[in-house]
């Protein structure tokens, strides 16, 4: 057989198996379950009609309560239901309004257009509902002064509920396009960082599974080390990845649905942008761990000796967070050119159009480069480790110990 | 044919292998004996180079192992190892496709395998469902579902009951017969001395002896005697020469003597002594040949 045959048996069983096993359909229908109800549940809760009711005692009142209404539903969108319903009960006295806010028969009692009651225990509705009119009292009595004072109070007011300056911002031809170049690259970056730690986790605990299991020895007796490896990484990534796209897609559906978000209109230079580095930085973290693996026997350790990837996954992310403010600081320069950060760093800075063309291929030759280093290293230490079963063996010791 | 010469290997200041020679012929089946530790499971990596000697070479058919001839080897190693999770025959197809195997032929020939250990029902079930007796089975029936030109089985029969042991015996055997070379460790001396005609003894990294076990035990420089007569035996057989241990159980008496010791005359001379009810004169066991070595 082939070399790439038997990586491709290997990865086949990998998605073979795992497409079988319980573990990775449950999880995947909850991260699917989990994204769309991050995007339906809002726009359920937003679309609801706060309702309430308000005893009057005395006069002036009902304008309070218009006025509140009006002013709560002012942003509504024509023909949705509206966001703010306020029912209103009369009653003869304060004593007697106060007795029915008691029994929780209103929310709130306005006593004269001078006074609001509200239960001690108000609970965000009451306290929203004591806002709303309070907002509304003021409002009525900013118009009463306007209509007894004449030009000059609405002058005054005007004065104080306007900016006195314009404000002038100089905008580019493509800000627009810059702005959503940027969200995308930030997404990608978020994707990257939780591909790398999730799915850099199954392949570890993947390489481990077969030390710890003993059938490592029977697999290297006819495959080589680097098929093995190889084939490991092709299969968990593709089936990794897969997931992440079919959440992906189930959000972009929900998201189009209900509406929840405006979509941004996406270049395709910046999809192939974040693809590239995608890919560069799956493949780059996956060997890591997949040698990781290759050095503990059992699942308890498996989980410390990927401190140092996880290590560096979030330095890379912060790195690139960093890089908002500063596009072309010196942690920004020194994480494009480092391979296992520039991942996390060149997507946000070619979004920001802060490197030059030749800058951008430096990086990724640079970064292709340390994948055919790290996977020849990878590959070796996972071969010197392999079957060296019991307690963990160190990344230099395993280096040493392989041959040819 | 497989051929080993003058291994040497050290893991650090241990010496594991110190000049192991053995070789094993198409159709030949041998016991490789050797007490813990002796070299036995480094030897048998060598061949699949997972362990690289620091010297000396192995080689089938004359030529240094590539890759593709591992293709044609099956392998158990001492601590086995399958995937529990996974279906019994999906598993033995894997490993056949792993070997080159076409889908078809790697799915029928998993399934004969299967049938044969008596497993045909169980092809759907993961490993982890199965007896520690039937992961055994399918670890072997892994060893050999591509069909291989060499077998190198480490310690296939250990934790086997006896008629698992009689199954394994059986298709062991049959390999042999059909022209595979096959070389397996063992502890059990009885086993191996009814199953093979050749053995390798190693000892601290070397092997000691090797060959055809009935020429061996001719070889052997000591023969067994037993006697039982009415009345006293020791002085018959004290009087013997070369006499190196004596030993009594009832009326009985053992001893070991040199191969050189004349024993003409000696039943005559026992049934002037008594009534003779018990005589035996035989080369050494396996077990013998295998203390003597390992001394």
């Amino acid at each position: 057989m082939t070399g790439l045959g038997a990586l491709w048996q290997i990865a086949l069983r990998e998605i073979r198996e795992r497409l079988r096993s319980r573990a990775y359909l449950i999880t995947t229908a909850l991260t699917i379950l989990i994204v769309l109800g991050l995007v339906v549940l809002p726009t359920v809760f937003a679309g609801g009609t706060e309702m309430s009711t308000v005893g009057l005692v005395g006069s002036g009142n009902q304008t309070i309560v218009d006025t509140a209404v009006a002013l709560g539903n002012a942003n509504d969108n024509p023909g949705d239901p509206p966001s703010v319903e306020i029912d209103t009960a009369t009653y003869d006295s304060r004593d007697a309004g106060v007795a029915a806010l008691e029994a929780g028969d209103i929310d709130a009692l306005l006593v004269d257009a001078t006074e609001v009651v509200v239960p001690s225990t108000g609970g965000f509705n009451g306290s929203s509902l004591a806002d709303r009119l309070q907002r509304a009292a003021s409002a009525v009595q900013i118009q009463t002064v306007v209509q007894e004072q004449g030009q000059q109070a609405a002058d005054i007011v005007k004065l104080l509920t306007t900016n006195a300056l314009e404000v002038t911002t100089l905008t580019q031809g493509s800000e627009e396009s810059g702005q959503t170049r940027t969200i995308i690259a930030y997404f990608g970056l978020i994707l990257l960082y939780m591909a790398v730690l999730l799915y850099g986790t199954w392949i570890l605990t993947g390489v481990t599974e077969e030390k710890s299991n003993r059938v490592v020895e029977v697999l290297v007796s006819s495959v080589r080390p680097w098929q093995i490896l190889g084939g490991k990484v092709l299969g968990i990534g593709t089936l990794g990845l897969t997931q992440l796209l079919v959440t992906l897609v189930a959000a972009v559906v929900a998201i189009r649905v209900t509406g929840a978000v405006d979509l941004p209109n996406i270049e395709v230079t910046s999809v192939l942008n974040l693809l590239l580095w995608f890919v560069i930085g799956f493949l780059m973290f996956a060997v890591l761990f997949g040698a990781a693996g290759s050095l503990v026997s059992r699942m308890e350790d498996a989980q410390t000796i990927a401190m140092p990837m996880t290590f560096t996954a979030v330095a890379g992310f912060f790195i690139s967070i960093t890089t908002l403010d500063n596009p072309s600081g010196p942690l920004a320069i020194f994480g494009t050119y480092f391979p296992l950060t520039a991942p996390f760093v060149v997507p946000v800075r070619a979004a920001l159009q802060a490197l030059s063309p030749l800058e951008y291929v430096l990086a990724v030759v640079i970064a292709l480069s340390a994948i055919a280093i790290l996977t020849r290293v990878a590959g070796r230490i996972y071969q010197g480790a392999l079957l060296r079963f019991g307690s963990r063996v160190g990344w230099r010791e395993a280096w040493r110990s392989s041959q040819r | 044919m497989l051929s080993i010469q003058d291994l040497h290997k050290s893991f650090g200041d241990v010496n594991a292998l110190s000049g192991a020679s053995l070789e094993v012929a198409r159709g030949q089946m041998i016991g490789f004996l050797g007490p813990n530790g002796a070299g036995k499971t480094t030897t048998m990596r060598t061949i699949f180079g997972l362990v690289h000697p620091d010297s000396g070479t192995v080689t089938w058919d004359g030529r240094e192992i590539a890759h593709d001839d591992l293709l044609r080897f099956g392998y158990m190693p001492e601590e086995r190892g399958l995937y529990p999770k996974m279906r019994a025959g999906d598993q033995l197809a894997y490993f056949g496709r792993l070997h080159g195997m076409s889908k078809h032929d790697a799915q029928s020939s998993a399934t004969t395998w299967l049938d044969r250990f008596g497993l045909g029902d169980r092809a759907g079930d993961p490993i982890e469902a199965l007896s520690h007796g039937n992961q055994q089975r399918v670890q072997l029936a892994a060893a050999l579902v591509h069909d291989p030109e060499l077998l190198v089985l480490d310690e296939p029969f250990s934790g086997l009951d006896p008629i698992a042991v009689e199954t394994m015996s059986g298709i062991l055997q049959d390999q042999a017969a059909t022209g595979k070379a096959v070389i397996f460790s063992s502890h059990q001396l009885d086993l191996v001395e009814d199953l093979c005609k050749d053995v390798a003894i190693i000892d601290a990294g070397e092997v000691v002896v090797r060959g055809n076990v009935e020429q061996l035990k001719d070889e052997s420089p000591i023969r067994h005697l037993e006697l039982e007569i009415d009345g006293d035996a020791a002085p018959l057989l004290q009087a013997l020469e070369g006499v190196q241990e004596l030993s009594t159980d009832d009326h009985r008496v053992s001893a070991i003597i040199s191969a050189e010791t004349d024993i003409r005359g000696f039943v005559a001379r026992a049934q002037e002594a008594g009534k003779l009810r018990h005589f035996s004169y035989t080369t050494p066991t396996l077990s013998d040949l295998f203390r003597e070595a390992v001394r």
